[in-house]
């Protein structure tokens, strides 16, 4: 099972013969690079050429977050999963509005039933979700299908999310959080600097696993594709933002695991700081080395794995052979 | 495709080993749909394919062929297939027939041999006319296969288990 190596602090991330050697204030660890999948790097780290050799060799991605956890880049090695015949494929279903459309209307179709899948949980658990969840169905099954156009999915989709961040007040109500509307740049509360740093995290996952499969992680269809971005990751994020980074939010929050002192306010801003940092990725790792059965592969799969099925279900639609079907939680 | 000249590979011994094992193996294997790097079973076949019979030449390329290992005994070439077990013999088998015959097309006359390192077995093997024939129809349905538009859908057998491509065909 390769690892995700997470690095907060700062120092120098070289290549020591044939490991991964960190050197920090806290002393000099080495990491076997065949068990590394790909590395995210928090702090001000120092590296050369030939460390990014050694990952290419590897085919080890590196992912940079900035000061403010944001996410800044990846380093994403020459391509080694090779196949003219899907990348045409992709771009195939990219220049055709109705076949774009109809991937874009499944990746909104996936994120609004985790959505609901998530609130329903929380509605078993007593809290008051009936309006979020009766206003999220109508828009999935009402105007979901009557879009024409994927600017129009980008609206349901918006919409949807809005009364789902909403939502949250009362899934954590009695907690020192509360949301007012979605915030980015910068995050206005801490909630949105929870939301923000998962999603960028489920992305770069995401990214990862693209690297494993044939596609080109250049080419999405609910995001536009501007050919200097990675979109496709975002695309497939949407499925899993509600059941991965959400369901870790509710939980660091939920079990007062994270509070407000672990944010750092700048002007309006609020940032999480590092000791919050390290329990969600904690956190969100467990979550993806949770397994459960699927009844297709005839064996237990992790989250982790699951979303590298996600991206071969997409292969195989590009490729005509089975209609993508976003994956829906059961739980 | 009558008429228009179409630029189509040549069947290479990987792919008739797959598709004597599974046919959709061999159709994603043309269109460069590789298997999943990641698995182990991938991993270990070609550490014991490059660790085994050290002394011994290895990795020659001929055209589209890639043969494990040549060597010369007294008056023979011998080719040699390295697998890890002999789970797939029949597929093993027809691999090294193709060599076999592919090189006599070539004007080469060799031997061949079938080595599992794990199980210190060796198969020796040499191409006979019923076994020619055998390849050449073999080639023939290869090539029918892979020119088809769609992949053949997954079919479950006792492959599944440790190929890479299970989570590609069962996801």
């Amino acid at each position: 099972m390769q690892k995700t190596l997470y690095l907060f602090a700062s120092g120098r991330l070289r290549r020591k013969d044939n490991t991964i050697c960190v050197e920090s204030d806290e002393g000099t660890k080495y990491f076997p690079v065949v068990s590394l999948r790909d590395i995210f790097v928090f702090g001000e780290v120092d590296l050369n050429k030939k460390l990014l050799e050694f990952m290419e060799e590897n085919e080890i991605i590196l992912h940079f977050f900035g000061y403010y956890g944001n996410y800044v880049g990846s380093f994403y090695p020459r391509e080694h999963y090779n196949s003219g015949y899907v990348i045409l494929r992709q771009a195939e279903h990219y220049l055709d509005p109705a076949r774009r459309l109809e991937l874009a209307r499944k990746f909104v179709d996936g994120a609004l039933a985790n959505i609901l899948q998530v609130l329903r949980y929380y509605q078993n658990r007593g809290k008051e979700l009936a309006p979020y969840v009766e206003s999220i169905t109508r828009l999935a099954e009402e105007s979901l299908p009557a879009c024409g156009s994927v600017e129009e999915l980008m609206a349901v989709e918006g919409n949807a999310r809005g009364y789902y961040y909403e939502s949250f007040n009362t899934i954590l109500e009695g907690l020192p959080f509360t949301i007012t509307g979605r915030s980015k740049r910068p995050p206005a509360d801490p909630l949105n600097a929870l939301i923000s740093f998962g999603n960028s995290l489920v992305y770069a996952k995401v990214l990862t696993e693209i690297y494993k499969t044939h596609l080109d992680p250049r080419i999405g269809y609910l995001h536009a594709t501007n050919f200097r971005r990675f979109t496709l990751n975002l695309d497939v994020a949407e499925i899993f933002k509600p059941i991965l980074a959400d369901r870790v939010l509710f939980n660091l929050v939920g079990k007062k695991m994270v509070g407000l002192e672990d944010f750092e306010r700048r002007g309006g801003a609020y940032l999480l700081k590092e000791r919050g940092r390290r329990l969600y990725v904690q956190e969100l790792e467990e979550k993806l080395q949770t397994t459960f059965h699927h009844r297709r592969l005839r064996r237990n799969v992790s989250y982790q794995t699951l979303l590298r099925l996600e991206l071969y279900k997409v292969e195989k639609h590009l490729m005509g052979e089975q209609p993508y079907e976003p994956f829906v939680s059961r739980w | 495709m009558a008429g228009r000249p179409v630029h189509v590979p040549p069947v290479v011994g990987s792919l008739v080993n797959a598709y004597v094992i599974c046919r959709r193996k061999a159709w994603l294997m043309y269109r460069q749909i590789s298997p999943d790097e990641d698995n182990v079973f991938l991993h270990m076949g070609r550490l014991i394919q490059g660790q085994s019979y050290g002394r011994e030449r290895k990795e020659v390329r001929l055209e589209h062929l890639s043969l494990d290992l040549i060597r010369r005994d007294d008056e023979n070439l011998i080719v040699a297939e390295v697998k890890k077990s002999s789970r797939a013999r029949a597929a093993a088998r027809m691999q090294l027939a193709f060599y076999l015959y592919e090189l006599r097309e070539m004007g080469i006359e060799a031997k061949g041999e079938l080595l599992f390192p794990e199980e210190r077995r060796r198969e020796r093997m040499v191409l006979d006319e019923s076994l020619a024939q055998q390849v050449e129809h073999l080639k023939e349905s290869v090539l029918m296969l892979v020119l088809q538009e769609q992949a053949p859908p997954p079919e479950r057998t006792s492959f599944c288990n440790k190929c890479a491509y299970t989570e590609f065909c069962w996801a």
